[in-house]
């Protein structure tokens, strides 16, 4: 007994003693654990080669796939608003979300949300990179590989502020990261303006005019200017714009070689032709994850199995049908036409194309975006993911050029205007000078209005025109004409704010006029 | 440090091995036990006092013990007030047992130990396993509805489902999950338990009762009381139920003629042509195709076992399931084996081991799948050879039977649990207890699975086309396989001290020390073939079975956590009259950032039992017991908190694409707050049990507060912070309510006995205060719930419907849109400035149902008993989601056949025209009343006589027949009225609810 007695004054002084020391020490250790198979800020290993920063930006690159920054949203938003597209498909294929968008007034949520969501989504990644820059001491690198990571960083931020801002007017300037997220209320359009010129500015000045051959597509030097340019245009800052895109046009880097049936097939991605392009890849073994979704939400609603390839929303509308000159060859590379009992149509695959309207809906299909039958057997799949979307063509850069030297007016301009619209007809004809002759007109408003037209053909189903007939104010004629009543330029000419945006800044976001 | 608390609990295991006391001089004691009506009562546990040596009296309530001459016998039966009687040499002792009525001697967990009903001064309920048996359900919690005044239980139909639980409203806005622990093992779930392996459940509801458990009690605390083996006896008991479950409500929706004509309404009213139906001629009901009538059948064998030094327990449970909709189906297999050794009369060790497996079979068939497909569409004209959808929804919806042929038994998934505990516990100095147990909890799952090819389908003719049929040929057949780990070690070490002293008092004292350890893992691939299609064999269905050359991908990922605290508790009673409970707890978990890691919380609570007092019983007559009590509790909760927020997580999904070279990407995963730490819960609670006439009558009546700081909020930042989710501390918010529980029960005559009870809950929750860190507004399911100060959590807020426009005058005199057209849903101008915007938006209701109630009735004559049992719920709105689909045409809800057409035609559904977004804006259009009352059990049973019985060898044999949800008064159109409240911030939405079955059963409960 005596034994037992000992023996519970010790396991207690045991128990007492291992109990206190595990909780007020060693506790320490056993309750910290790690995030496990993921990495944080402070042990993420930084590959060796490039620049630290290269892992940050191109997770901002790969926001620029994201569904609504280019796809849905964008494409709804940019093209289905305008008077040269129509919803398209089934007519309550959609629901009244994207209905709204082709007949007014948008709704307030929904796709409008989406669209708020992933390019706010982009500003934040660019902005982590900056944050980067600027704060980490952790990361190693030079000025330069600094300088150039910013660069890029804010061509990002400034094109999707530019893109914002023409489609909502007023939105926050969110500039950096915030540590603490405060309610930030919308900028003044000039403001944005203003922060996109710097942001471009400094990326014209910092980017490389070209990247090695495996980078094709990061963002340069001429992509930066061409989006400042059209920024500038925006603001009828006609001399700057001039200048900028002079700038684009003289760096050697682009020219108007790539013939107009080639540029938007697979085969002219990253042509000559091209300064800024999103760039979507695909293989046998991954025919999506790596893509866009772009082409396949515009791609023909087949029943027939060859012609199940998307959505068959975007169609190309009878005002843009009409909008062509006699013989222009751009029409057919643009419109795809649905085969009819009595008019078979060939694609420019050579393809008989899908009849209508036994096997799809509609009579036309935006034809840009079509993917060669050659890479739909090659990558066992008909979506087209592996299609890259034309954020901006070397002939828009031309054509922003003339118009802006046609708005500064005086023989030289206007002989420097007539020269730039000429030589984009001039590939448009593709030898045929029975057709589209040399624009020859010197008087400013003739000029205006043929280098109008020129720019709606050759940019045509490319997410230029809605935001054109908006700032040259020619919306609601332009509108009324297509059929879209609906429209009213003192509500539609911006989208509304989201209103789910609204709510949770507890109305420091603020609607837009009409909604 | 780990290495030294696995030598810790190593080390005192071994320690209590080495006790051993032993003493003699035993006689042996035979007797009789009955109750007050001089019938004997079989399996009274027998024990000598101060050991746990017991043995178990007979069928005829006989009993022999070898017990020491100076010693005491305690005699107990469950429902009889336990008697001691000191042998003093006596060799035969005859027993009357007195029924328990007030169930003042039942025994509840507390959370590391038991105690007396009698001495509790916290709100614990208590539901006997046998209840939770009987019942046909594969889950144990799903049988808890209704009975339990406090807890809301949400059942789900689908096979092998587990129920939303919440106790006492919502304490939290990212978590109100309770906590479970099974026999000590801290547990997020019990669905690896055989109901009929349940010896009891107890729900510690207020705070004072659950704060031993710290940081993971806050949201209330279930704890299960497996079966032990009977004392003294080896006993084998099956029970078996066989039911067929049945979907008595089923959605409303247009067959083919209404669909028609609500079809081609809807295009004229957008001017468009009118669509070309002559070719489909179907007229398909496609709920009635995917749902079934589907059997459920539950088993379970028990073997128990006391001999002289040990008892064991030994249980099998096989449940089979097939859901309501085809073809889902769910086993489960569970072993367990329970196992006590008394090494001495001071000194014992025991174990516990549950295996458990499962398999599941999904569903194949989506419920909106059905809902939405149109129904002029014929089904197929053979096996592989479907109608596609028309054109208006092919690309969106597909035929709802070729999806569920195709996907059926596509796919293999099992899981796999082993868990169990061993135990020592050492009695020493009379008054000390030592109890050591570790616990270990295994869990593996995997899944495989295939893609069958794609039928043909038909495309039926439109527009003068001729029908055509198409064939997949880019189709590739996937396999995909995957496999999950999980495990979990806790240690729980107590030394208690129990006195009683001279003049009534009555103290035990505790104190202890646990850790948890959790971590899991998982993997999971797929490889797609390029040549080959995969044939439907799933002994084929292993990645390796295609050539590692084809596409392929694969994941993997895991996670790790620790708790540990140390605790303490001090009981204290005077004269059963005055009592008192206090507890302590310091605990840490690994979640939060090493300062934010640690808190103390506790409780104390005082009873007094006012019936004990002399001037009561002086003076109040008809009053047999009546306590008033009280209590103040503090936890933590940091149940869900995901680890490590407080430092900044990387995610590495991303890629960018330059030409045709991918780059891996790498972004933030969310943003950090690191001071981010567990949400601080405290809670009043007052209550009064009550017997009186006779205890046939009882209440239970409690009022409790329950205040919640620094609310742990998964917070939607506005999007123009980037995107990124983010985890803080915001403010305070409030539970408070009343639970009443009303129970009467009374013989009429010597045969028949009758009890009938109801329980009544109402919970008022409320946002005090959201804090003064966000500027932002706090919203659910995409802004159709918010959650601000001075209103309950999660409520709706939109438009409310007052009409609709019926004329163009009413267009002129009543507040509109800009846009507003004539049979637009017109809402109500709340903020009176003459027109509808945004700002016309309001509280709508809340989704959390404020007031539950449950009743039953219990009849028993001779053999005979009957069980009649009811539930519902009060006050809370449902959201029709699923009526809000417009992405395409769908099929129609048979309401929108009373839309409107012109003048007068309808006051409540808008026109037919899915392009005005004015109609879809979230309104009380889509609210409905989330009120009803469900029959939720008739039973009947029959239990045979002792002497038919012992000539076939058993001693009991009940025989049942049972209905559930045999019936729902509600005026919800969904599959099922139940709050759908699993969403905090955004619940209350019916999406296609998986539909609750009324199940009809047959059983039978055998004891040999």
């Amino acid at each position: 007994m005596k034994i037992f007695n000992n023996y519970k004054r010790n396991l207690c002084v045991a128990l007492t003693a291992a109990t206190f020391v595990s909780i007020n020490s060693g506790c320490k250790d056993f309750l910290d654990t790690q995030r496990q198979g993921a990495y944080t800020a402070d042990n993420y290993p930084y590959p060796q080669g490039g620049t630290p920063y290269d892992q940050f930006l191109f997770s901002a690159y790969d926001a620029l796939r994201a569904y609504n920054y280019v796809s849905d949203g964008f494409m709804v938003v940019t093209s289905i608003r305008s008077d040269d597209a129509d919803k398209g498909s089934t007519p309550t294929d959609g629901g009244a979300d994207v209905i709204a968008m082709d007949n007014f007034p948008a709704l307030t949520n929904g796709r409008v949300n989406s669209l708020w969501t992933e390019y706010y989504a982009m500003i934040g990644r660019c902005n982590t990179i900056l944050d980067k820059v600027q704060n980490d001491k952790d990361i190693i690198a030079t000025d330069q590989m600094k300088i150039q990571a910013e660069a890029e960083a804010r061509f990002l931020r400034g094109y999707s502020y530019f893109v914002l801002v023409r489609a909502f007017g007023r939105v926050p300037k969110i500039d950096k990261i915030q540590a603490v997220a405060s309610n930030v209320p919308q900028s003044t359009p000039a403001e944005i303006y203003a922060f996109i010129e710097s942001d471009l500015q400094f990326a014209a000045t910092n980017l490389p005019a070209v990247w090695d051959k495996k980078f094709v597509g990061r963002s340069t030097k001429g992509m930066a200017n061409g989006i400042l340019a059209k920024a500038y245009l925006y603001q009828q800052k006609w001399n700057q714009a001039m200048t900028t895109a002079n700038i684009v046009m003289t760096s050697g880097q682009y020219d108007l070689s790539t013939p107009y049936t080639t540029i938007f097939g697979e085969a002219g991605e990253n042509s000559k032709e091209s300064i800024f392009e999103i760039q979507g890849t695909a293989s046998a073994t991954v025919p999506t994850n790596n893509g866009i979704q772009y082409a396949s939400i515009q791609g023909t609603r087949g029943s027939s199995t060859e012609w199940n390839r998307g959505w068959g929303w975007n169609m190309p509308s009878a005002m843009l049908e009409a909008a062509y000159e006699p013989g222009d060859p751009r029409k057919t590379r643009t419109i795809l036409y649905s085969s009819t009992a009595s008019t078979p149509s060939t694609t420019i695959y050579g393809q008989t194309a899908p009849l209508f309207p036994t096997d799809v809906p509609n009579t036309k299909y935006n034809q840009k975006v079509l993917a060669n039958p050659t890479y739909i057997a090659m990558y066992n799949n008909r979506a087209g993911w592996w299609m890259n979307v034309r954020i901006l063509r070397y002939a828009d850069v031309v054509l922003m050029y003339a118009e802006a030297a046609n708005e500064l007016g005086g023989t030289a301009n206007t002989t420097a205007a007539l020269a730039a619209v000429n030589s984009v007809r001039a590939r448009a004809r593709a030898g045929n000078n029975s057709i589209l002759p040399d624009v020859t007109t010197t008087d400013q408003t003739a000029l205006r209005n043929a280098i109008r037209q020129e720019r709606r053909i050759e940019l045509a189903m490319e997410h230029e025109r809605f935001f054109d007939i908006v700032r040259w104010g020619i919306d609601q004629d332009a509108m009324i004409a297509a059929g879209k009543t609906g429209y009213n330029p003192n509500r539609d000419r911006l989208l509304p704010i989201p209103q789910q945006q609204i709510d949770l800044s507890k109305g420091v976001l603020t609607q837009n006029p009409g909604y | 440090m780990k290495k030294i608390f696995t030598k810790f609990s190593v080390l005192t295991i071994l320690c209590l091995f080495l006790f051993s006391v032993a003493n003699a001089q035993n006689i042996t004691v035979t007797g009789s036990v009955k109750d007050d009506g001089n019938i004997a009562i079989p399996f009274v546990t027998v024990l000598i006092k101060g050991t746990n040596r017991a043995v178990q009296s007979d069928a005829s309530g006989n009993y022999s013990i070898s017990a020491p001459s100076n010693g005491t016998l305690v005699y107990s039966y469950l429902g009889y007030i336990t008697q001691e009687i000191a042998v003093n040499n006596k060799t035969k002792i005859d027993v009357t047992l007195k029924a328990d009525t007030k169930n003042l001697e039942q025994v509840v967990v507390v959370g590391y130990g038991t105690q007396k009903r009698k001495d509790l001064t916290g709100a614990i309920s208590s539901v006997s396993g046998d209840d939770v048996a009987k019942m046909p359900a594969v889950s144990p919690l799903a049988s808890l509805q209704g009975k339990v005044a406090g807890l809301t239980v949400v059942n789900s139909g689908g096979a092998g489902s587990q129920p939303v639980i919440r106790i006492r409203g919502i304490a939290s806005t990212n978590d109100a999950n309770p906590l479970y622990v099974v026999d000590g093992l801290i547990q997020d779930n019990i669905d690896y338990l055989n109901p009929a392996d349940i010896e009891s459940i107890d729900l510690l509801r207020d705070a004072s009762s659950s704060a031993i458990y710290g940081l993971r009690g806050a949201n209330g605390v279930i704890a299960v009381t497996t079966k032990r083996a009977a004392k003294g006896q080896t006993r084998i008991n099956f029970t078996s139920n066989v039911g067929v479950q049945k979907v008595l409500n089923k959605i409303a929706v247009t067959d083919a003629e209404g669909f028609k004509k609500l079809y081609s309404t809807q295009l004229a009213n957008i001017n468009a042509a009118p669509f070309d139906f002559s070719n489909y001629t179907g007229n398909t009901n496609w709920q009635d195709l995917i749902l079934q009538n589907a059997i459920i059948n539950s088993n379970s064998l028990s073997v128990s076992n006391t001999g002289e030094k040990s008892t064991t327990l030994i249980n099998l449970g096989y449940n089979n399931q097939d859901g309501v909709v085809k073809y889902e189906n769910f086993q489960k297999f569970v072993l367990r084996l329970s196992e006590e050794i008394r090494v001495t009369d001071k000194f014992k060790i025991g174990g516990d081991f549950t295996g458990f497996h499962s398999k599941y079979n999904p569903a194949s068939a989506g419920l909106n799948n059905a809902l939405w497909a149109s129904p002029i569409v014929p089904v197929q004209t053979n096996a592989s050879t479907f109608y596609a959808m028309p054109s208006f929804q092919r690309a969106q919806v597909g035929n709802p039977i070729a999806a569920l042929e195709r996907n059926n038994r596509s796919a293999i998934n099992k899981n796999f649990r082993f868990n169990g505990s061993i135990f020592a516990e050492l009695k020493f100095l009379k008054n000390f207890t030592l109890r050591s147990t570790l616990y270990a909890d295994y869990a593996f799952g995997t899944s495989r699975g295939f893609s069958r090819p794609p039928f043909t389908f038909i495309n039926v003719g439109e527009n003068g086309g001729a029908t055509t049929t198409t064939k997949d040929n880019l189709f590739r057949s996937t396999v995909t396989q995957g496999q999950s780990e999980s495990h979990r070690y806790q240690q729980d070490h107590t030394l208690t001290y129990e006195k009683s002293l001279e003049g009534g008092h009555r103290l035990t004292a505790m104190a202890g020390f646990t850790s948890l350890r959790f971590a899991n893992s998982s993997v999971s691939g797929s490889r797609t073939d390029s040549t080959l299609v995969v044939p439907g064999d799933p002994d084929l269905w292993y990645l390796g079975i295609i050539n590692p050359n084809n596409i392929q991908s694969n994941a993997g990922g895991g996670g790790e956590e620790s708790n540990a605290g140390v605790f303490g508790r001090v009981s204290y009673a005077y004269k059963d009259k005055y009592l008192f409970n206090g507890t302590i707890r310091r605990d840490g978990s690994s979640r939060f950032a090493p300062a934010n890691r640690w808190g103390t919380f506790g409780s104390v609570g005082f009873g007094w039992v006012a019936s004990e007092e002399d001037f009561f019983k002086n003076n109040i007559k008809g009053i047999d017991y009546l306590k008033i009590r009280t209590s103040w509790g503090r936890l933590g909760n940091s149940n869900s908190v995901p680890g490590n927020l407080y430092q900044q997580g990387l995610s590495t999904g991303s890629t960018a694409i330059f030409g045709d070279n991918i780059y891996t990407a790498v972004q933030n995963a969310y943003q950090p707050d690191p001071n981010l730490h567990f949400e601080i819960v405290q809670g009043t609670d007052i209550g009064l049990e009550v017997k009186a006439l006779d205890t046939r009558l009882s209440a239970d009546i409690n009022f409790y507060s329950k205040t919640t700081t620094g609310l742990l909020t998964t917070f939607p930042l506005p999007a123009a912070q980037g995107g990124l989710t983010y985890f803080t501390n915001l403010g305070k918010n409030t539970n408070k309510g009343i639970e009443a529980t009303l129970g009467w029960s009374d013989k009429i005559g010597k045969e028949f006995s009758y009890s009938l009870s109801g329980n009544f809950s109402y919970n008022k929750n409320r946002i005090v205060s959201l804090g003064n860190t966000t500027e932002f507004q706090i919203t659910g399911n995409s802004g159709i719930n918010l959650t601000s100060t001075g209103q309950s959590i999660g409520y709706f807020y939109g438009y409310r419907q007052v009409g609709i426009y019926q004329t163009a005058k009413d267009m002129l005199s009543m507040p509109a849109f800009s846009n507003s057209q004539l049979g637009d849903i017109a809402y109500e101008d709340i903020n009176g400035d003459g027109i509808i915007s945004p700002l016309d938006r309001t509280y709508l209701g809340t989704p959390f149902p404020p007031y539950s109630y449950g009743m039953s009735l219990s009849l028993a004559y001779k053999g005979f008993d009957a069980l009649v049992e009811g539930q519902g719920v009060v006050g809370n709105k449902i959201y029709t989601q699923r009526r809000t689909a417009n992405f395409a045409t769908l099929n129609y809800e048979s309401n929108r056949l009373n839309a409107w057409t012109g003048p007068g035609t309808s006051n409540v559904e808008p026109i037919l025209d899915n392009t005005r977004g004015n109609n879809f804006l979230f309104s009380s259009y889509f609210l409905e009343p989330g009120d009803y009352f469900r029959l939720r059990t008739v039973q009947l049973g029959y239990t045979f006589g002792k002497t038919l019985m012992t000539k076939i060898g058993a001693q009991r044999l009940r025989v049942y027949v049972s209905g559930q949800n045999l019936k729902t008064w509600t005026k919800a159109t969904g599959y099922t009225p139940e709050a759908q409240i699993g969403s905090i911030l955004g619940g209350g939405a019916d999406n296609g609810v998986y539909p609750v079955p009324a199940v009809y059963t047959f059983g039978l409960n055998i004891t040999f």
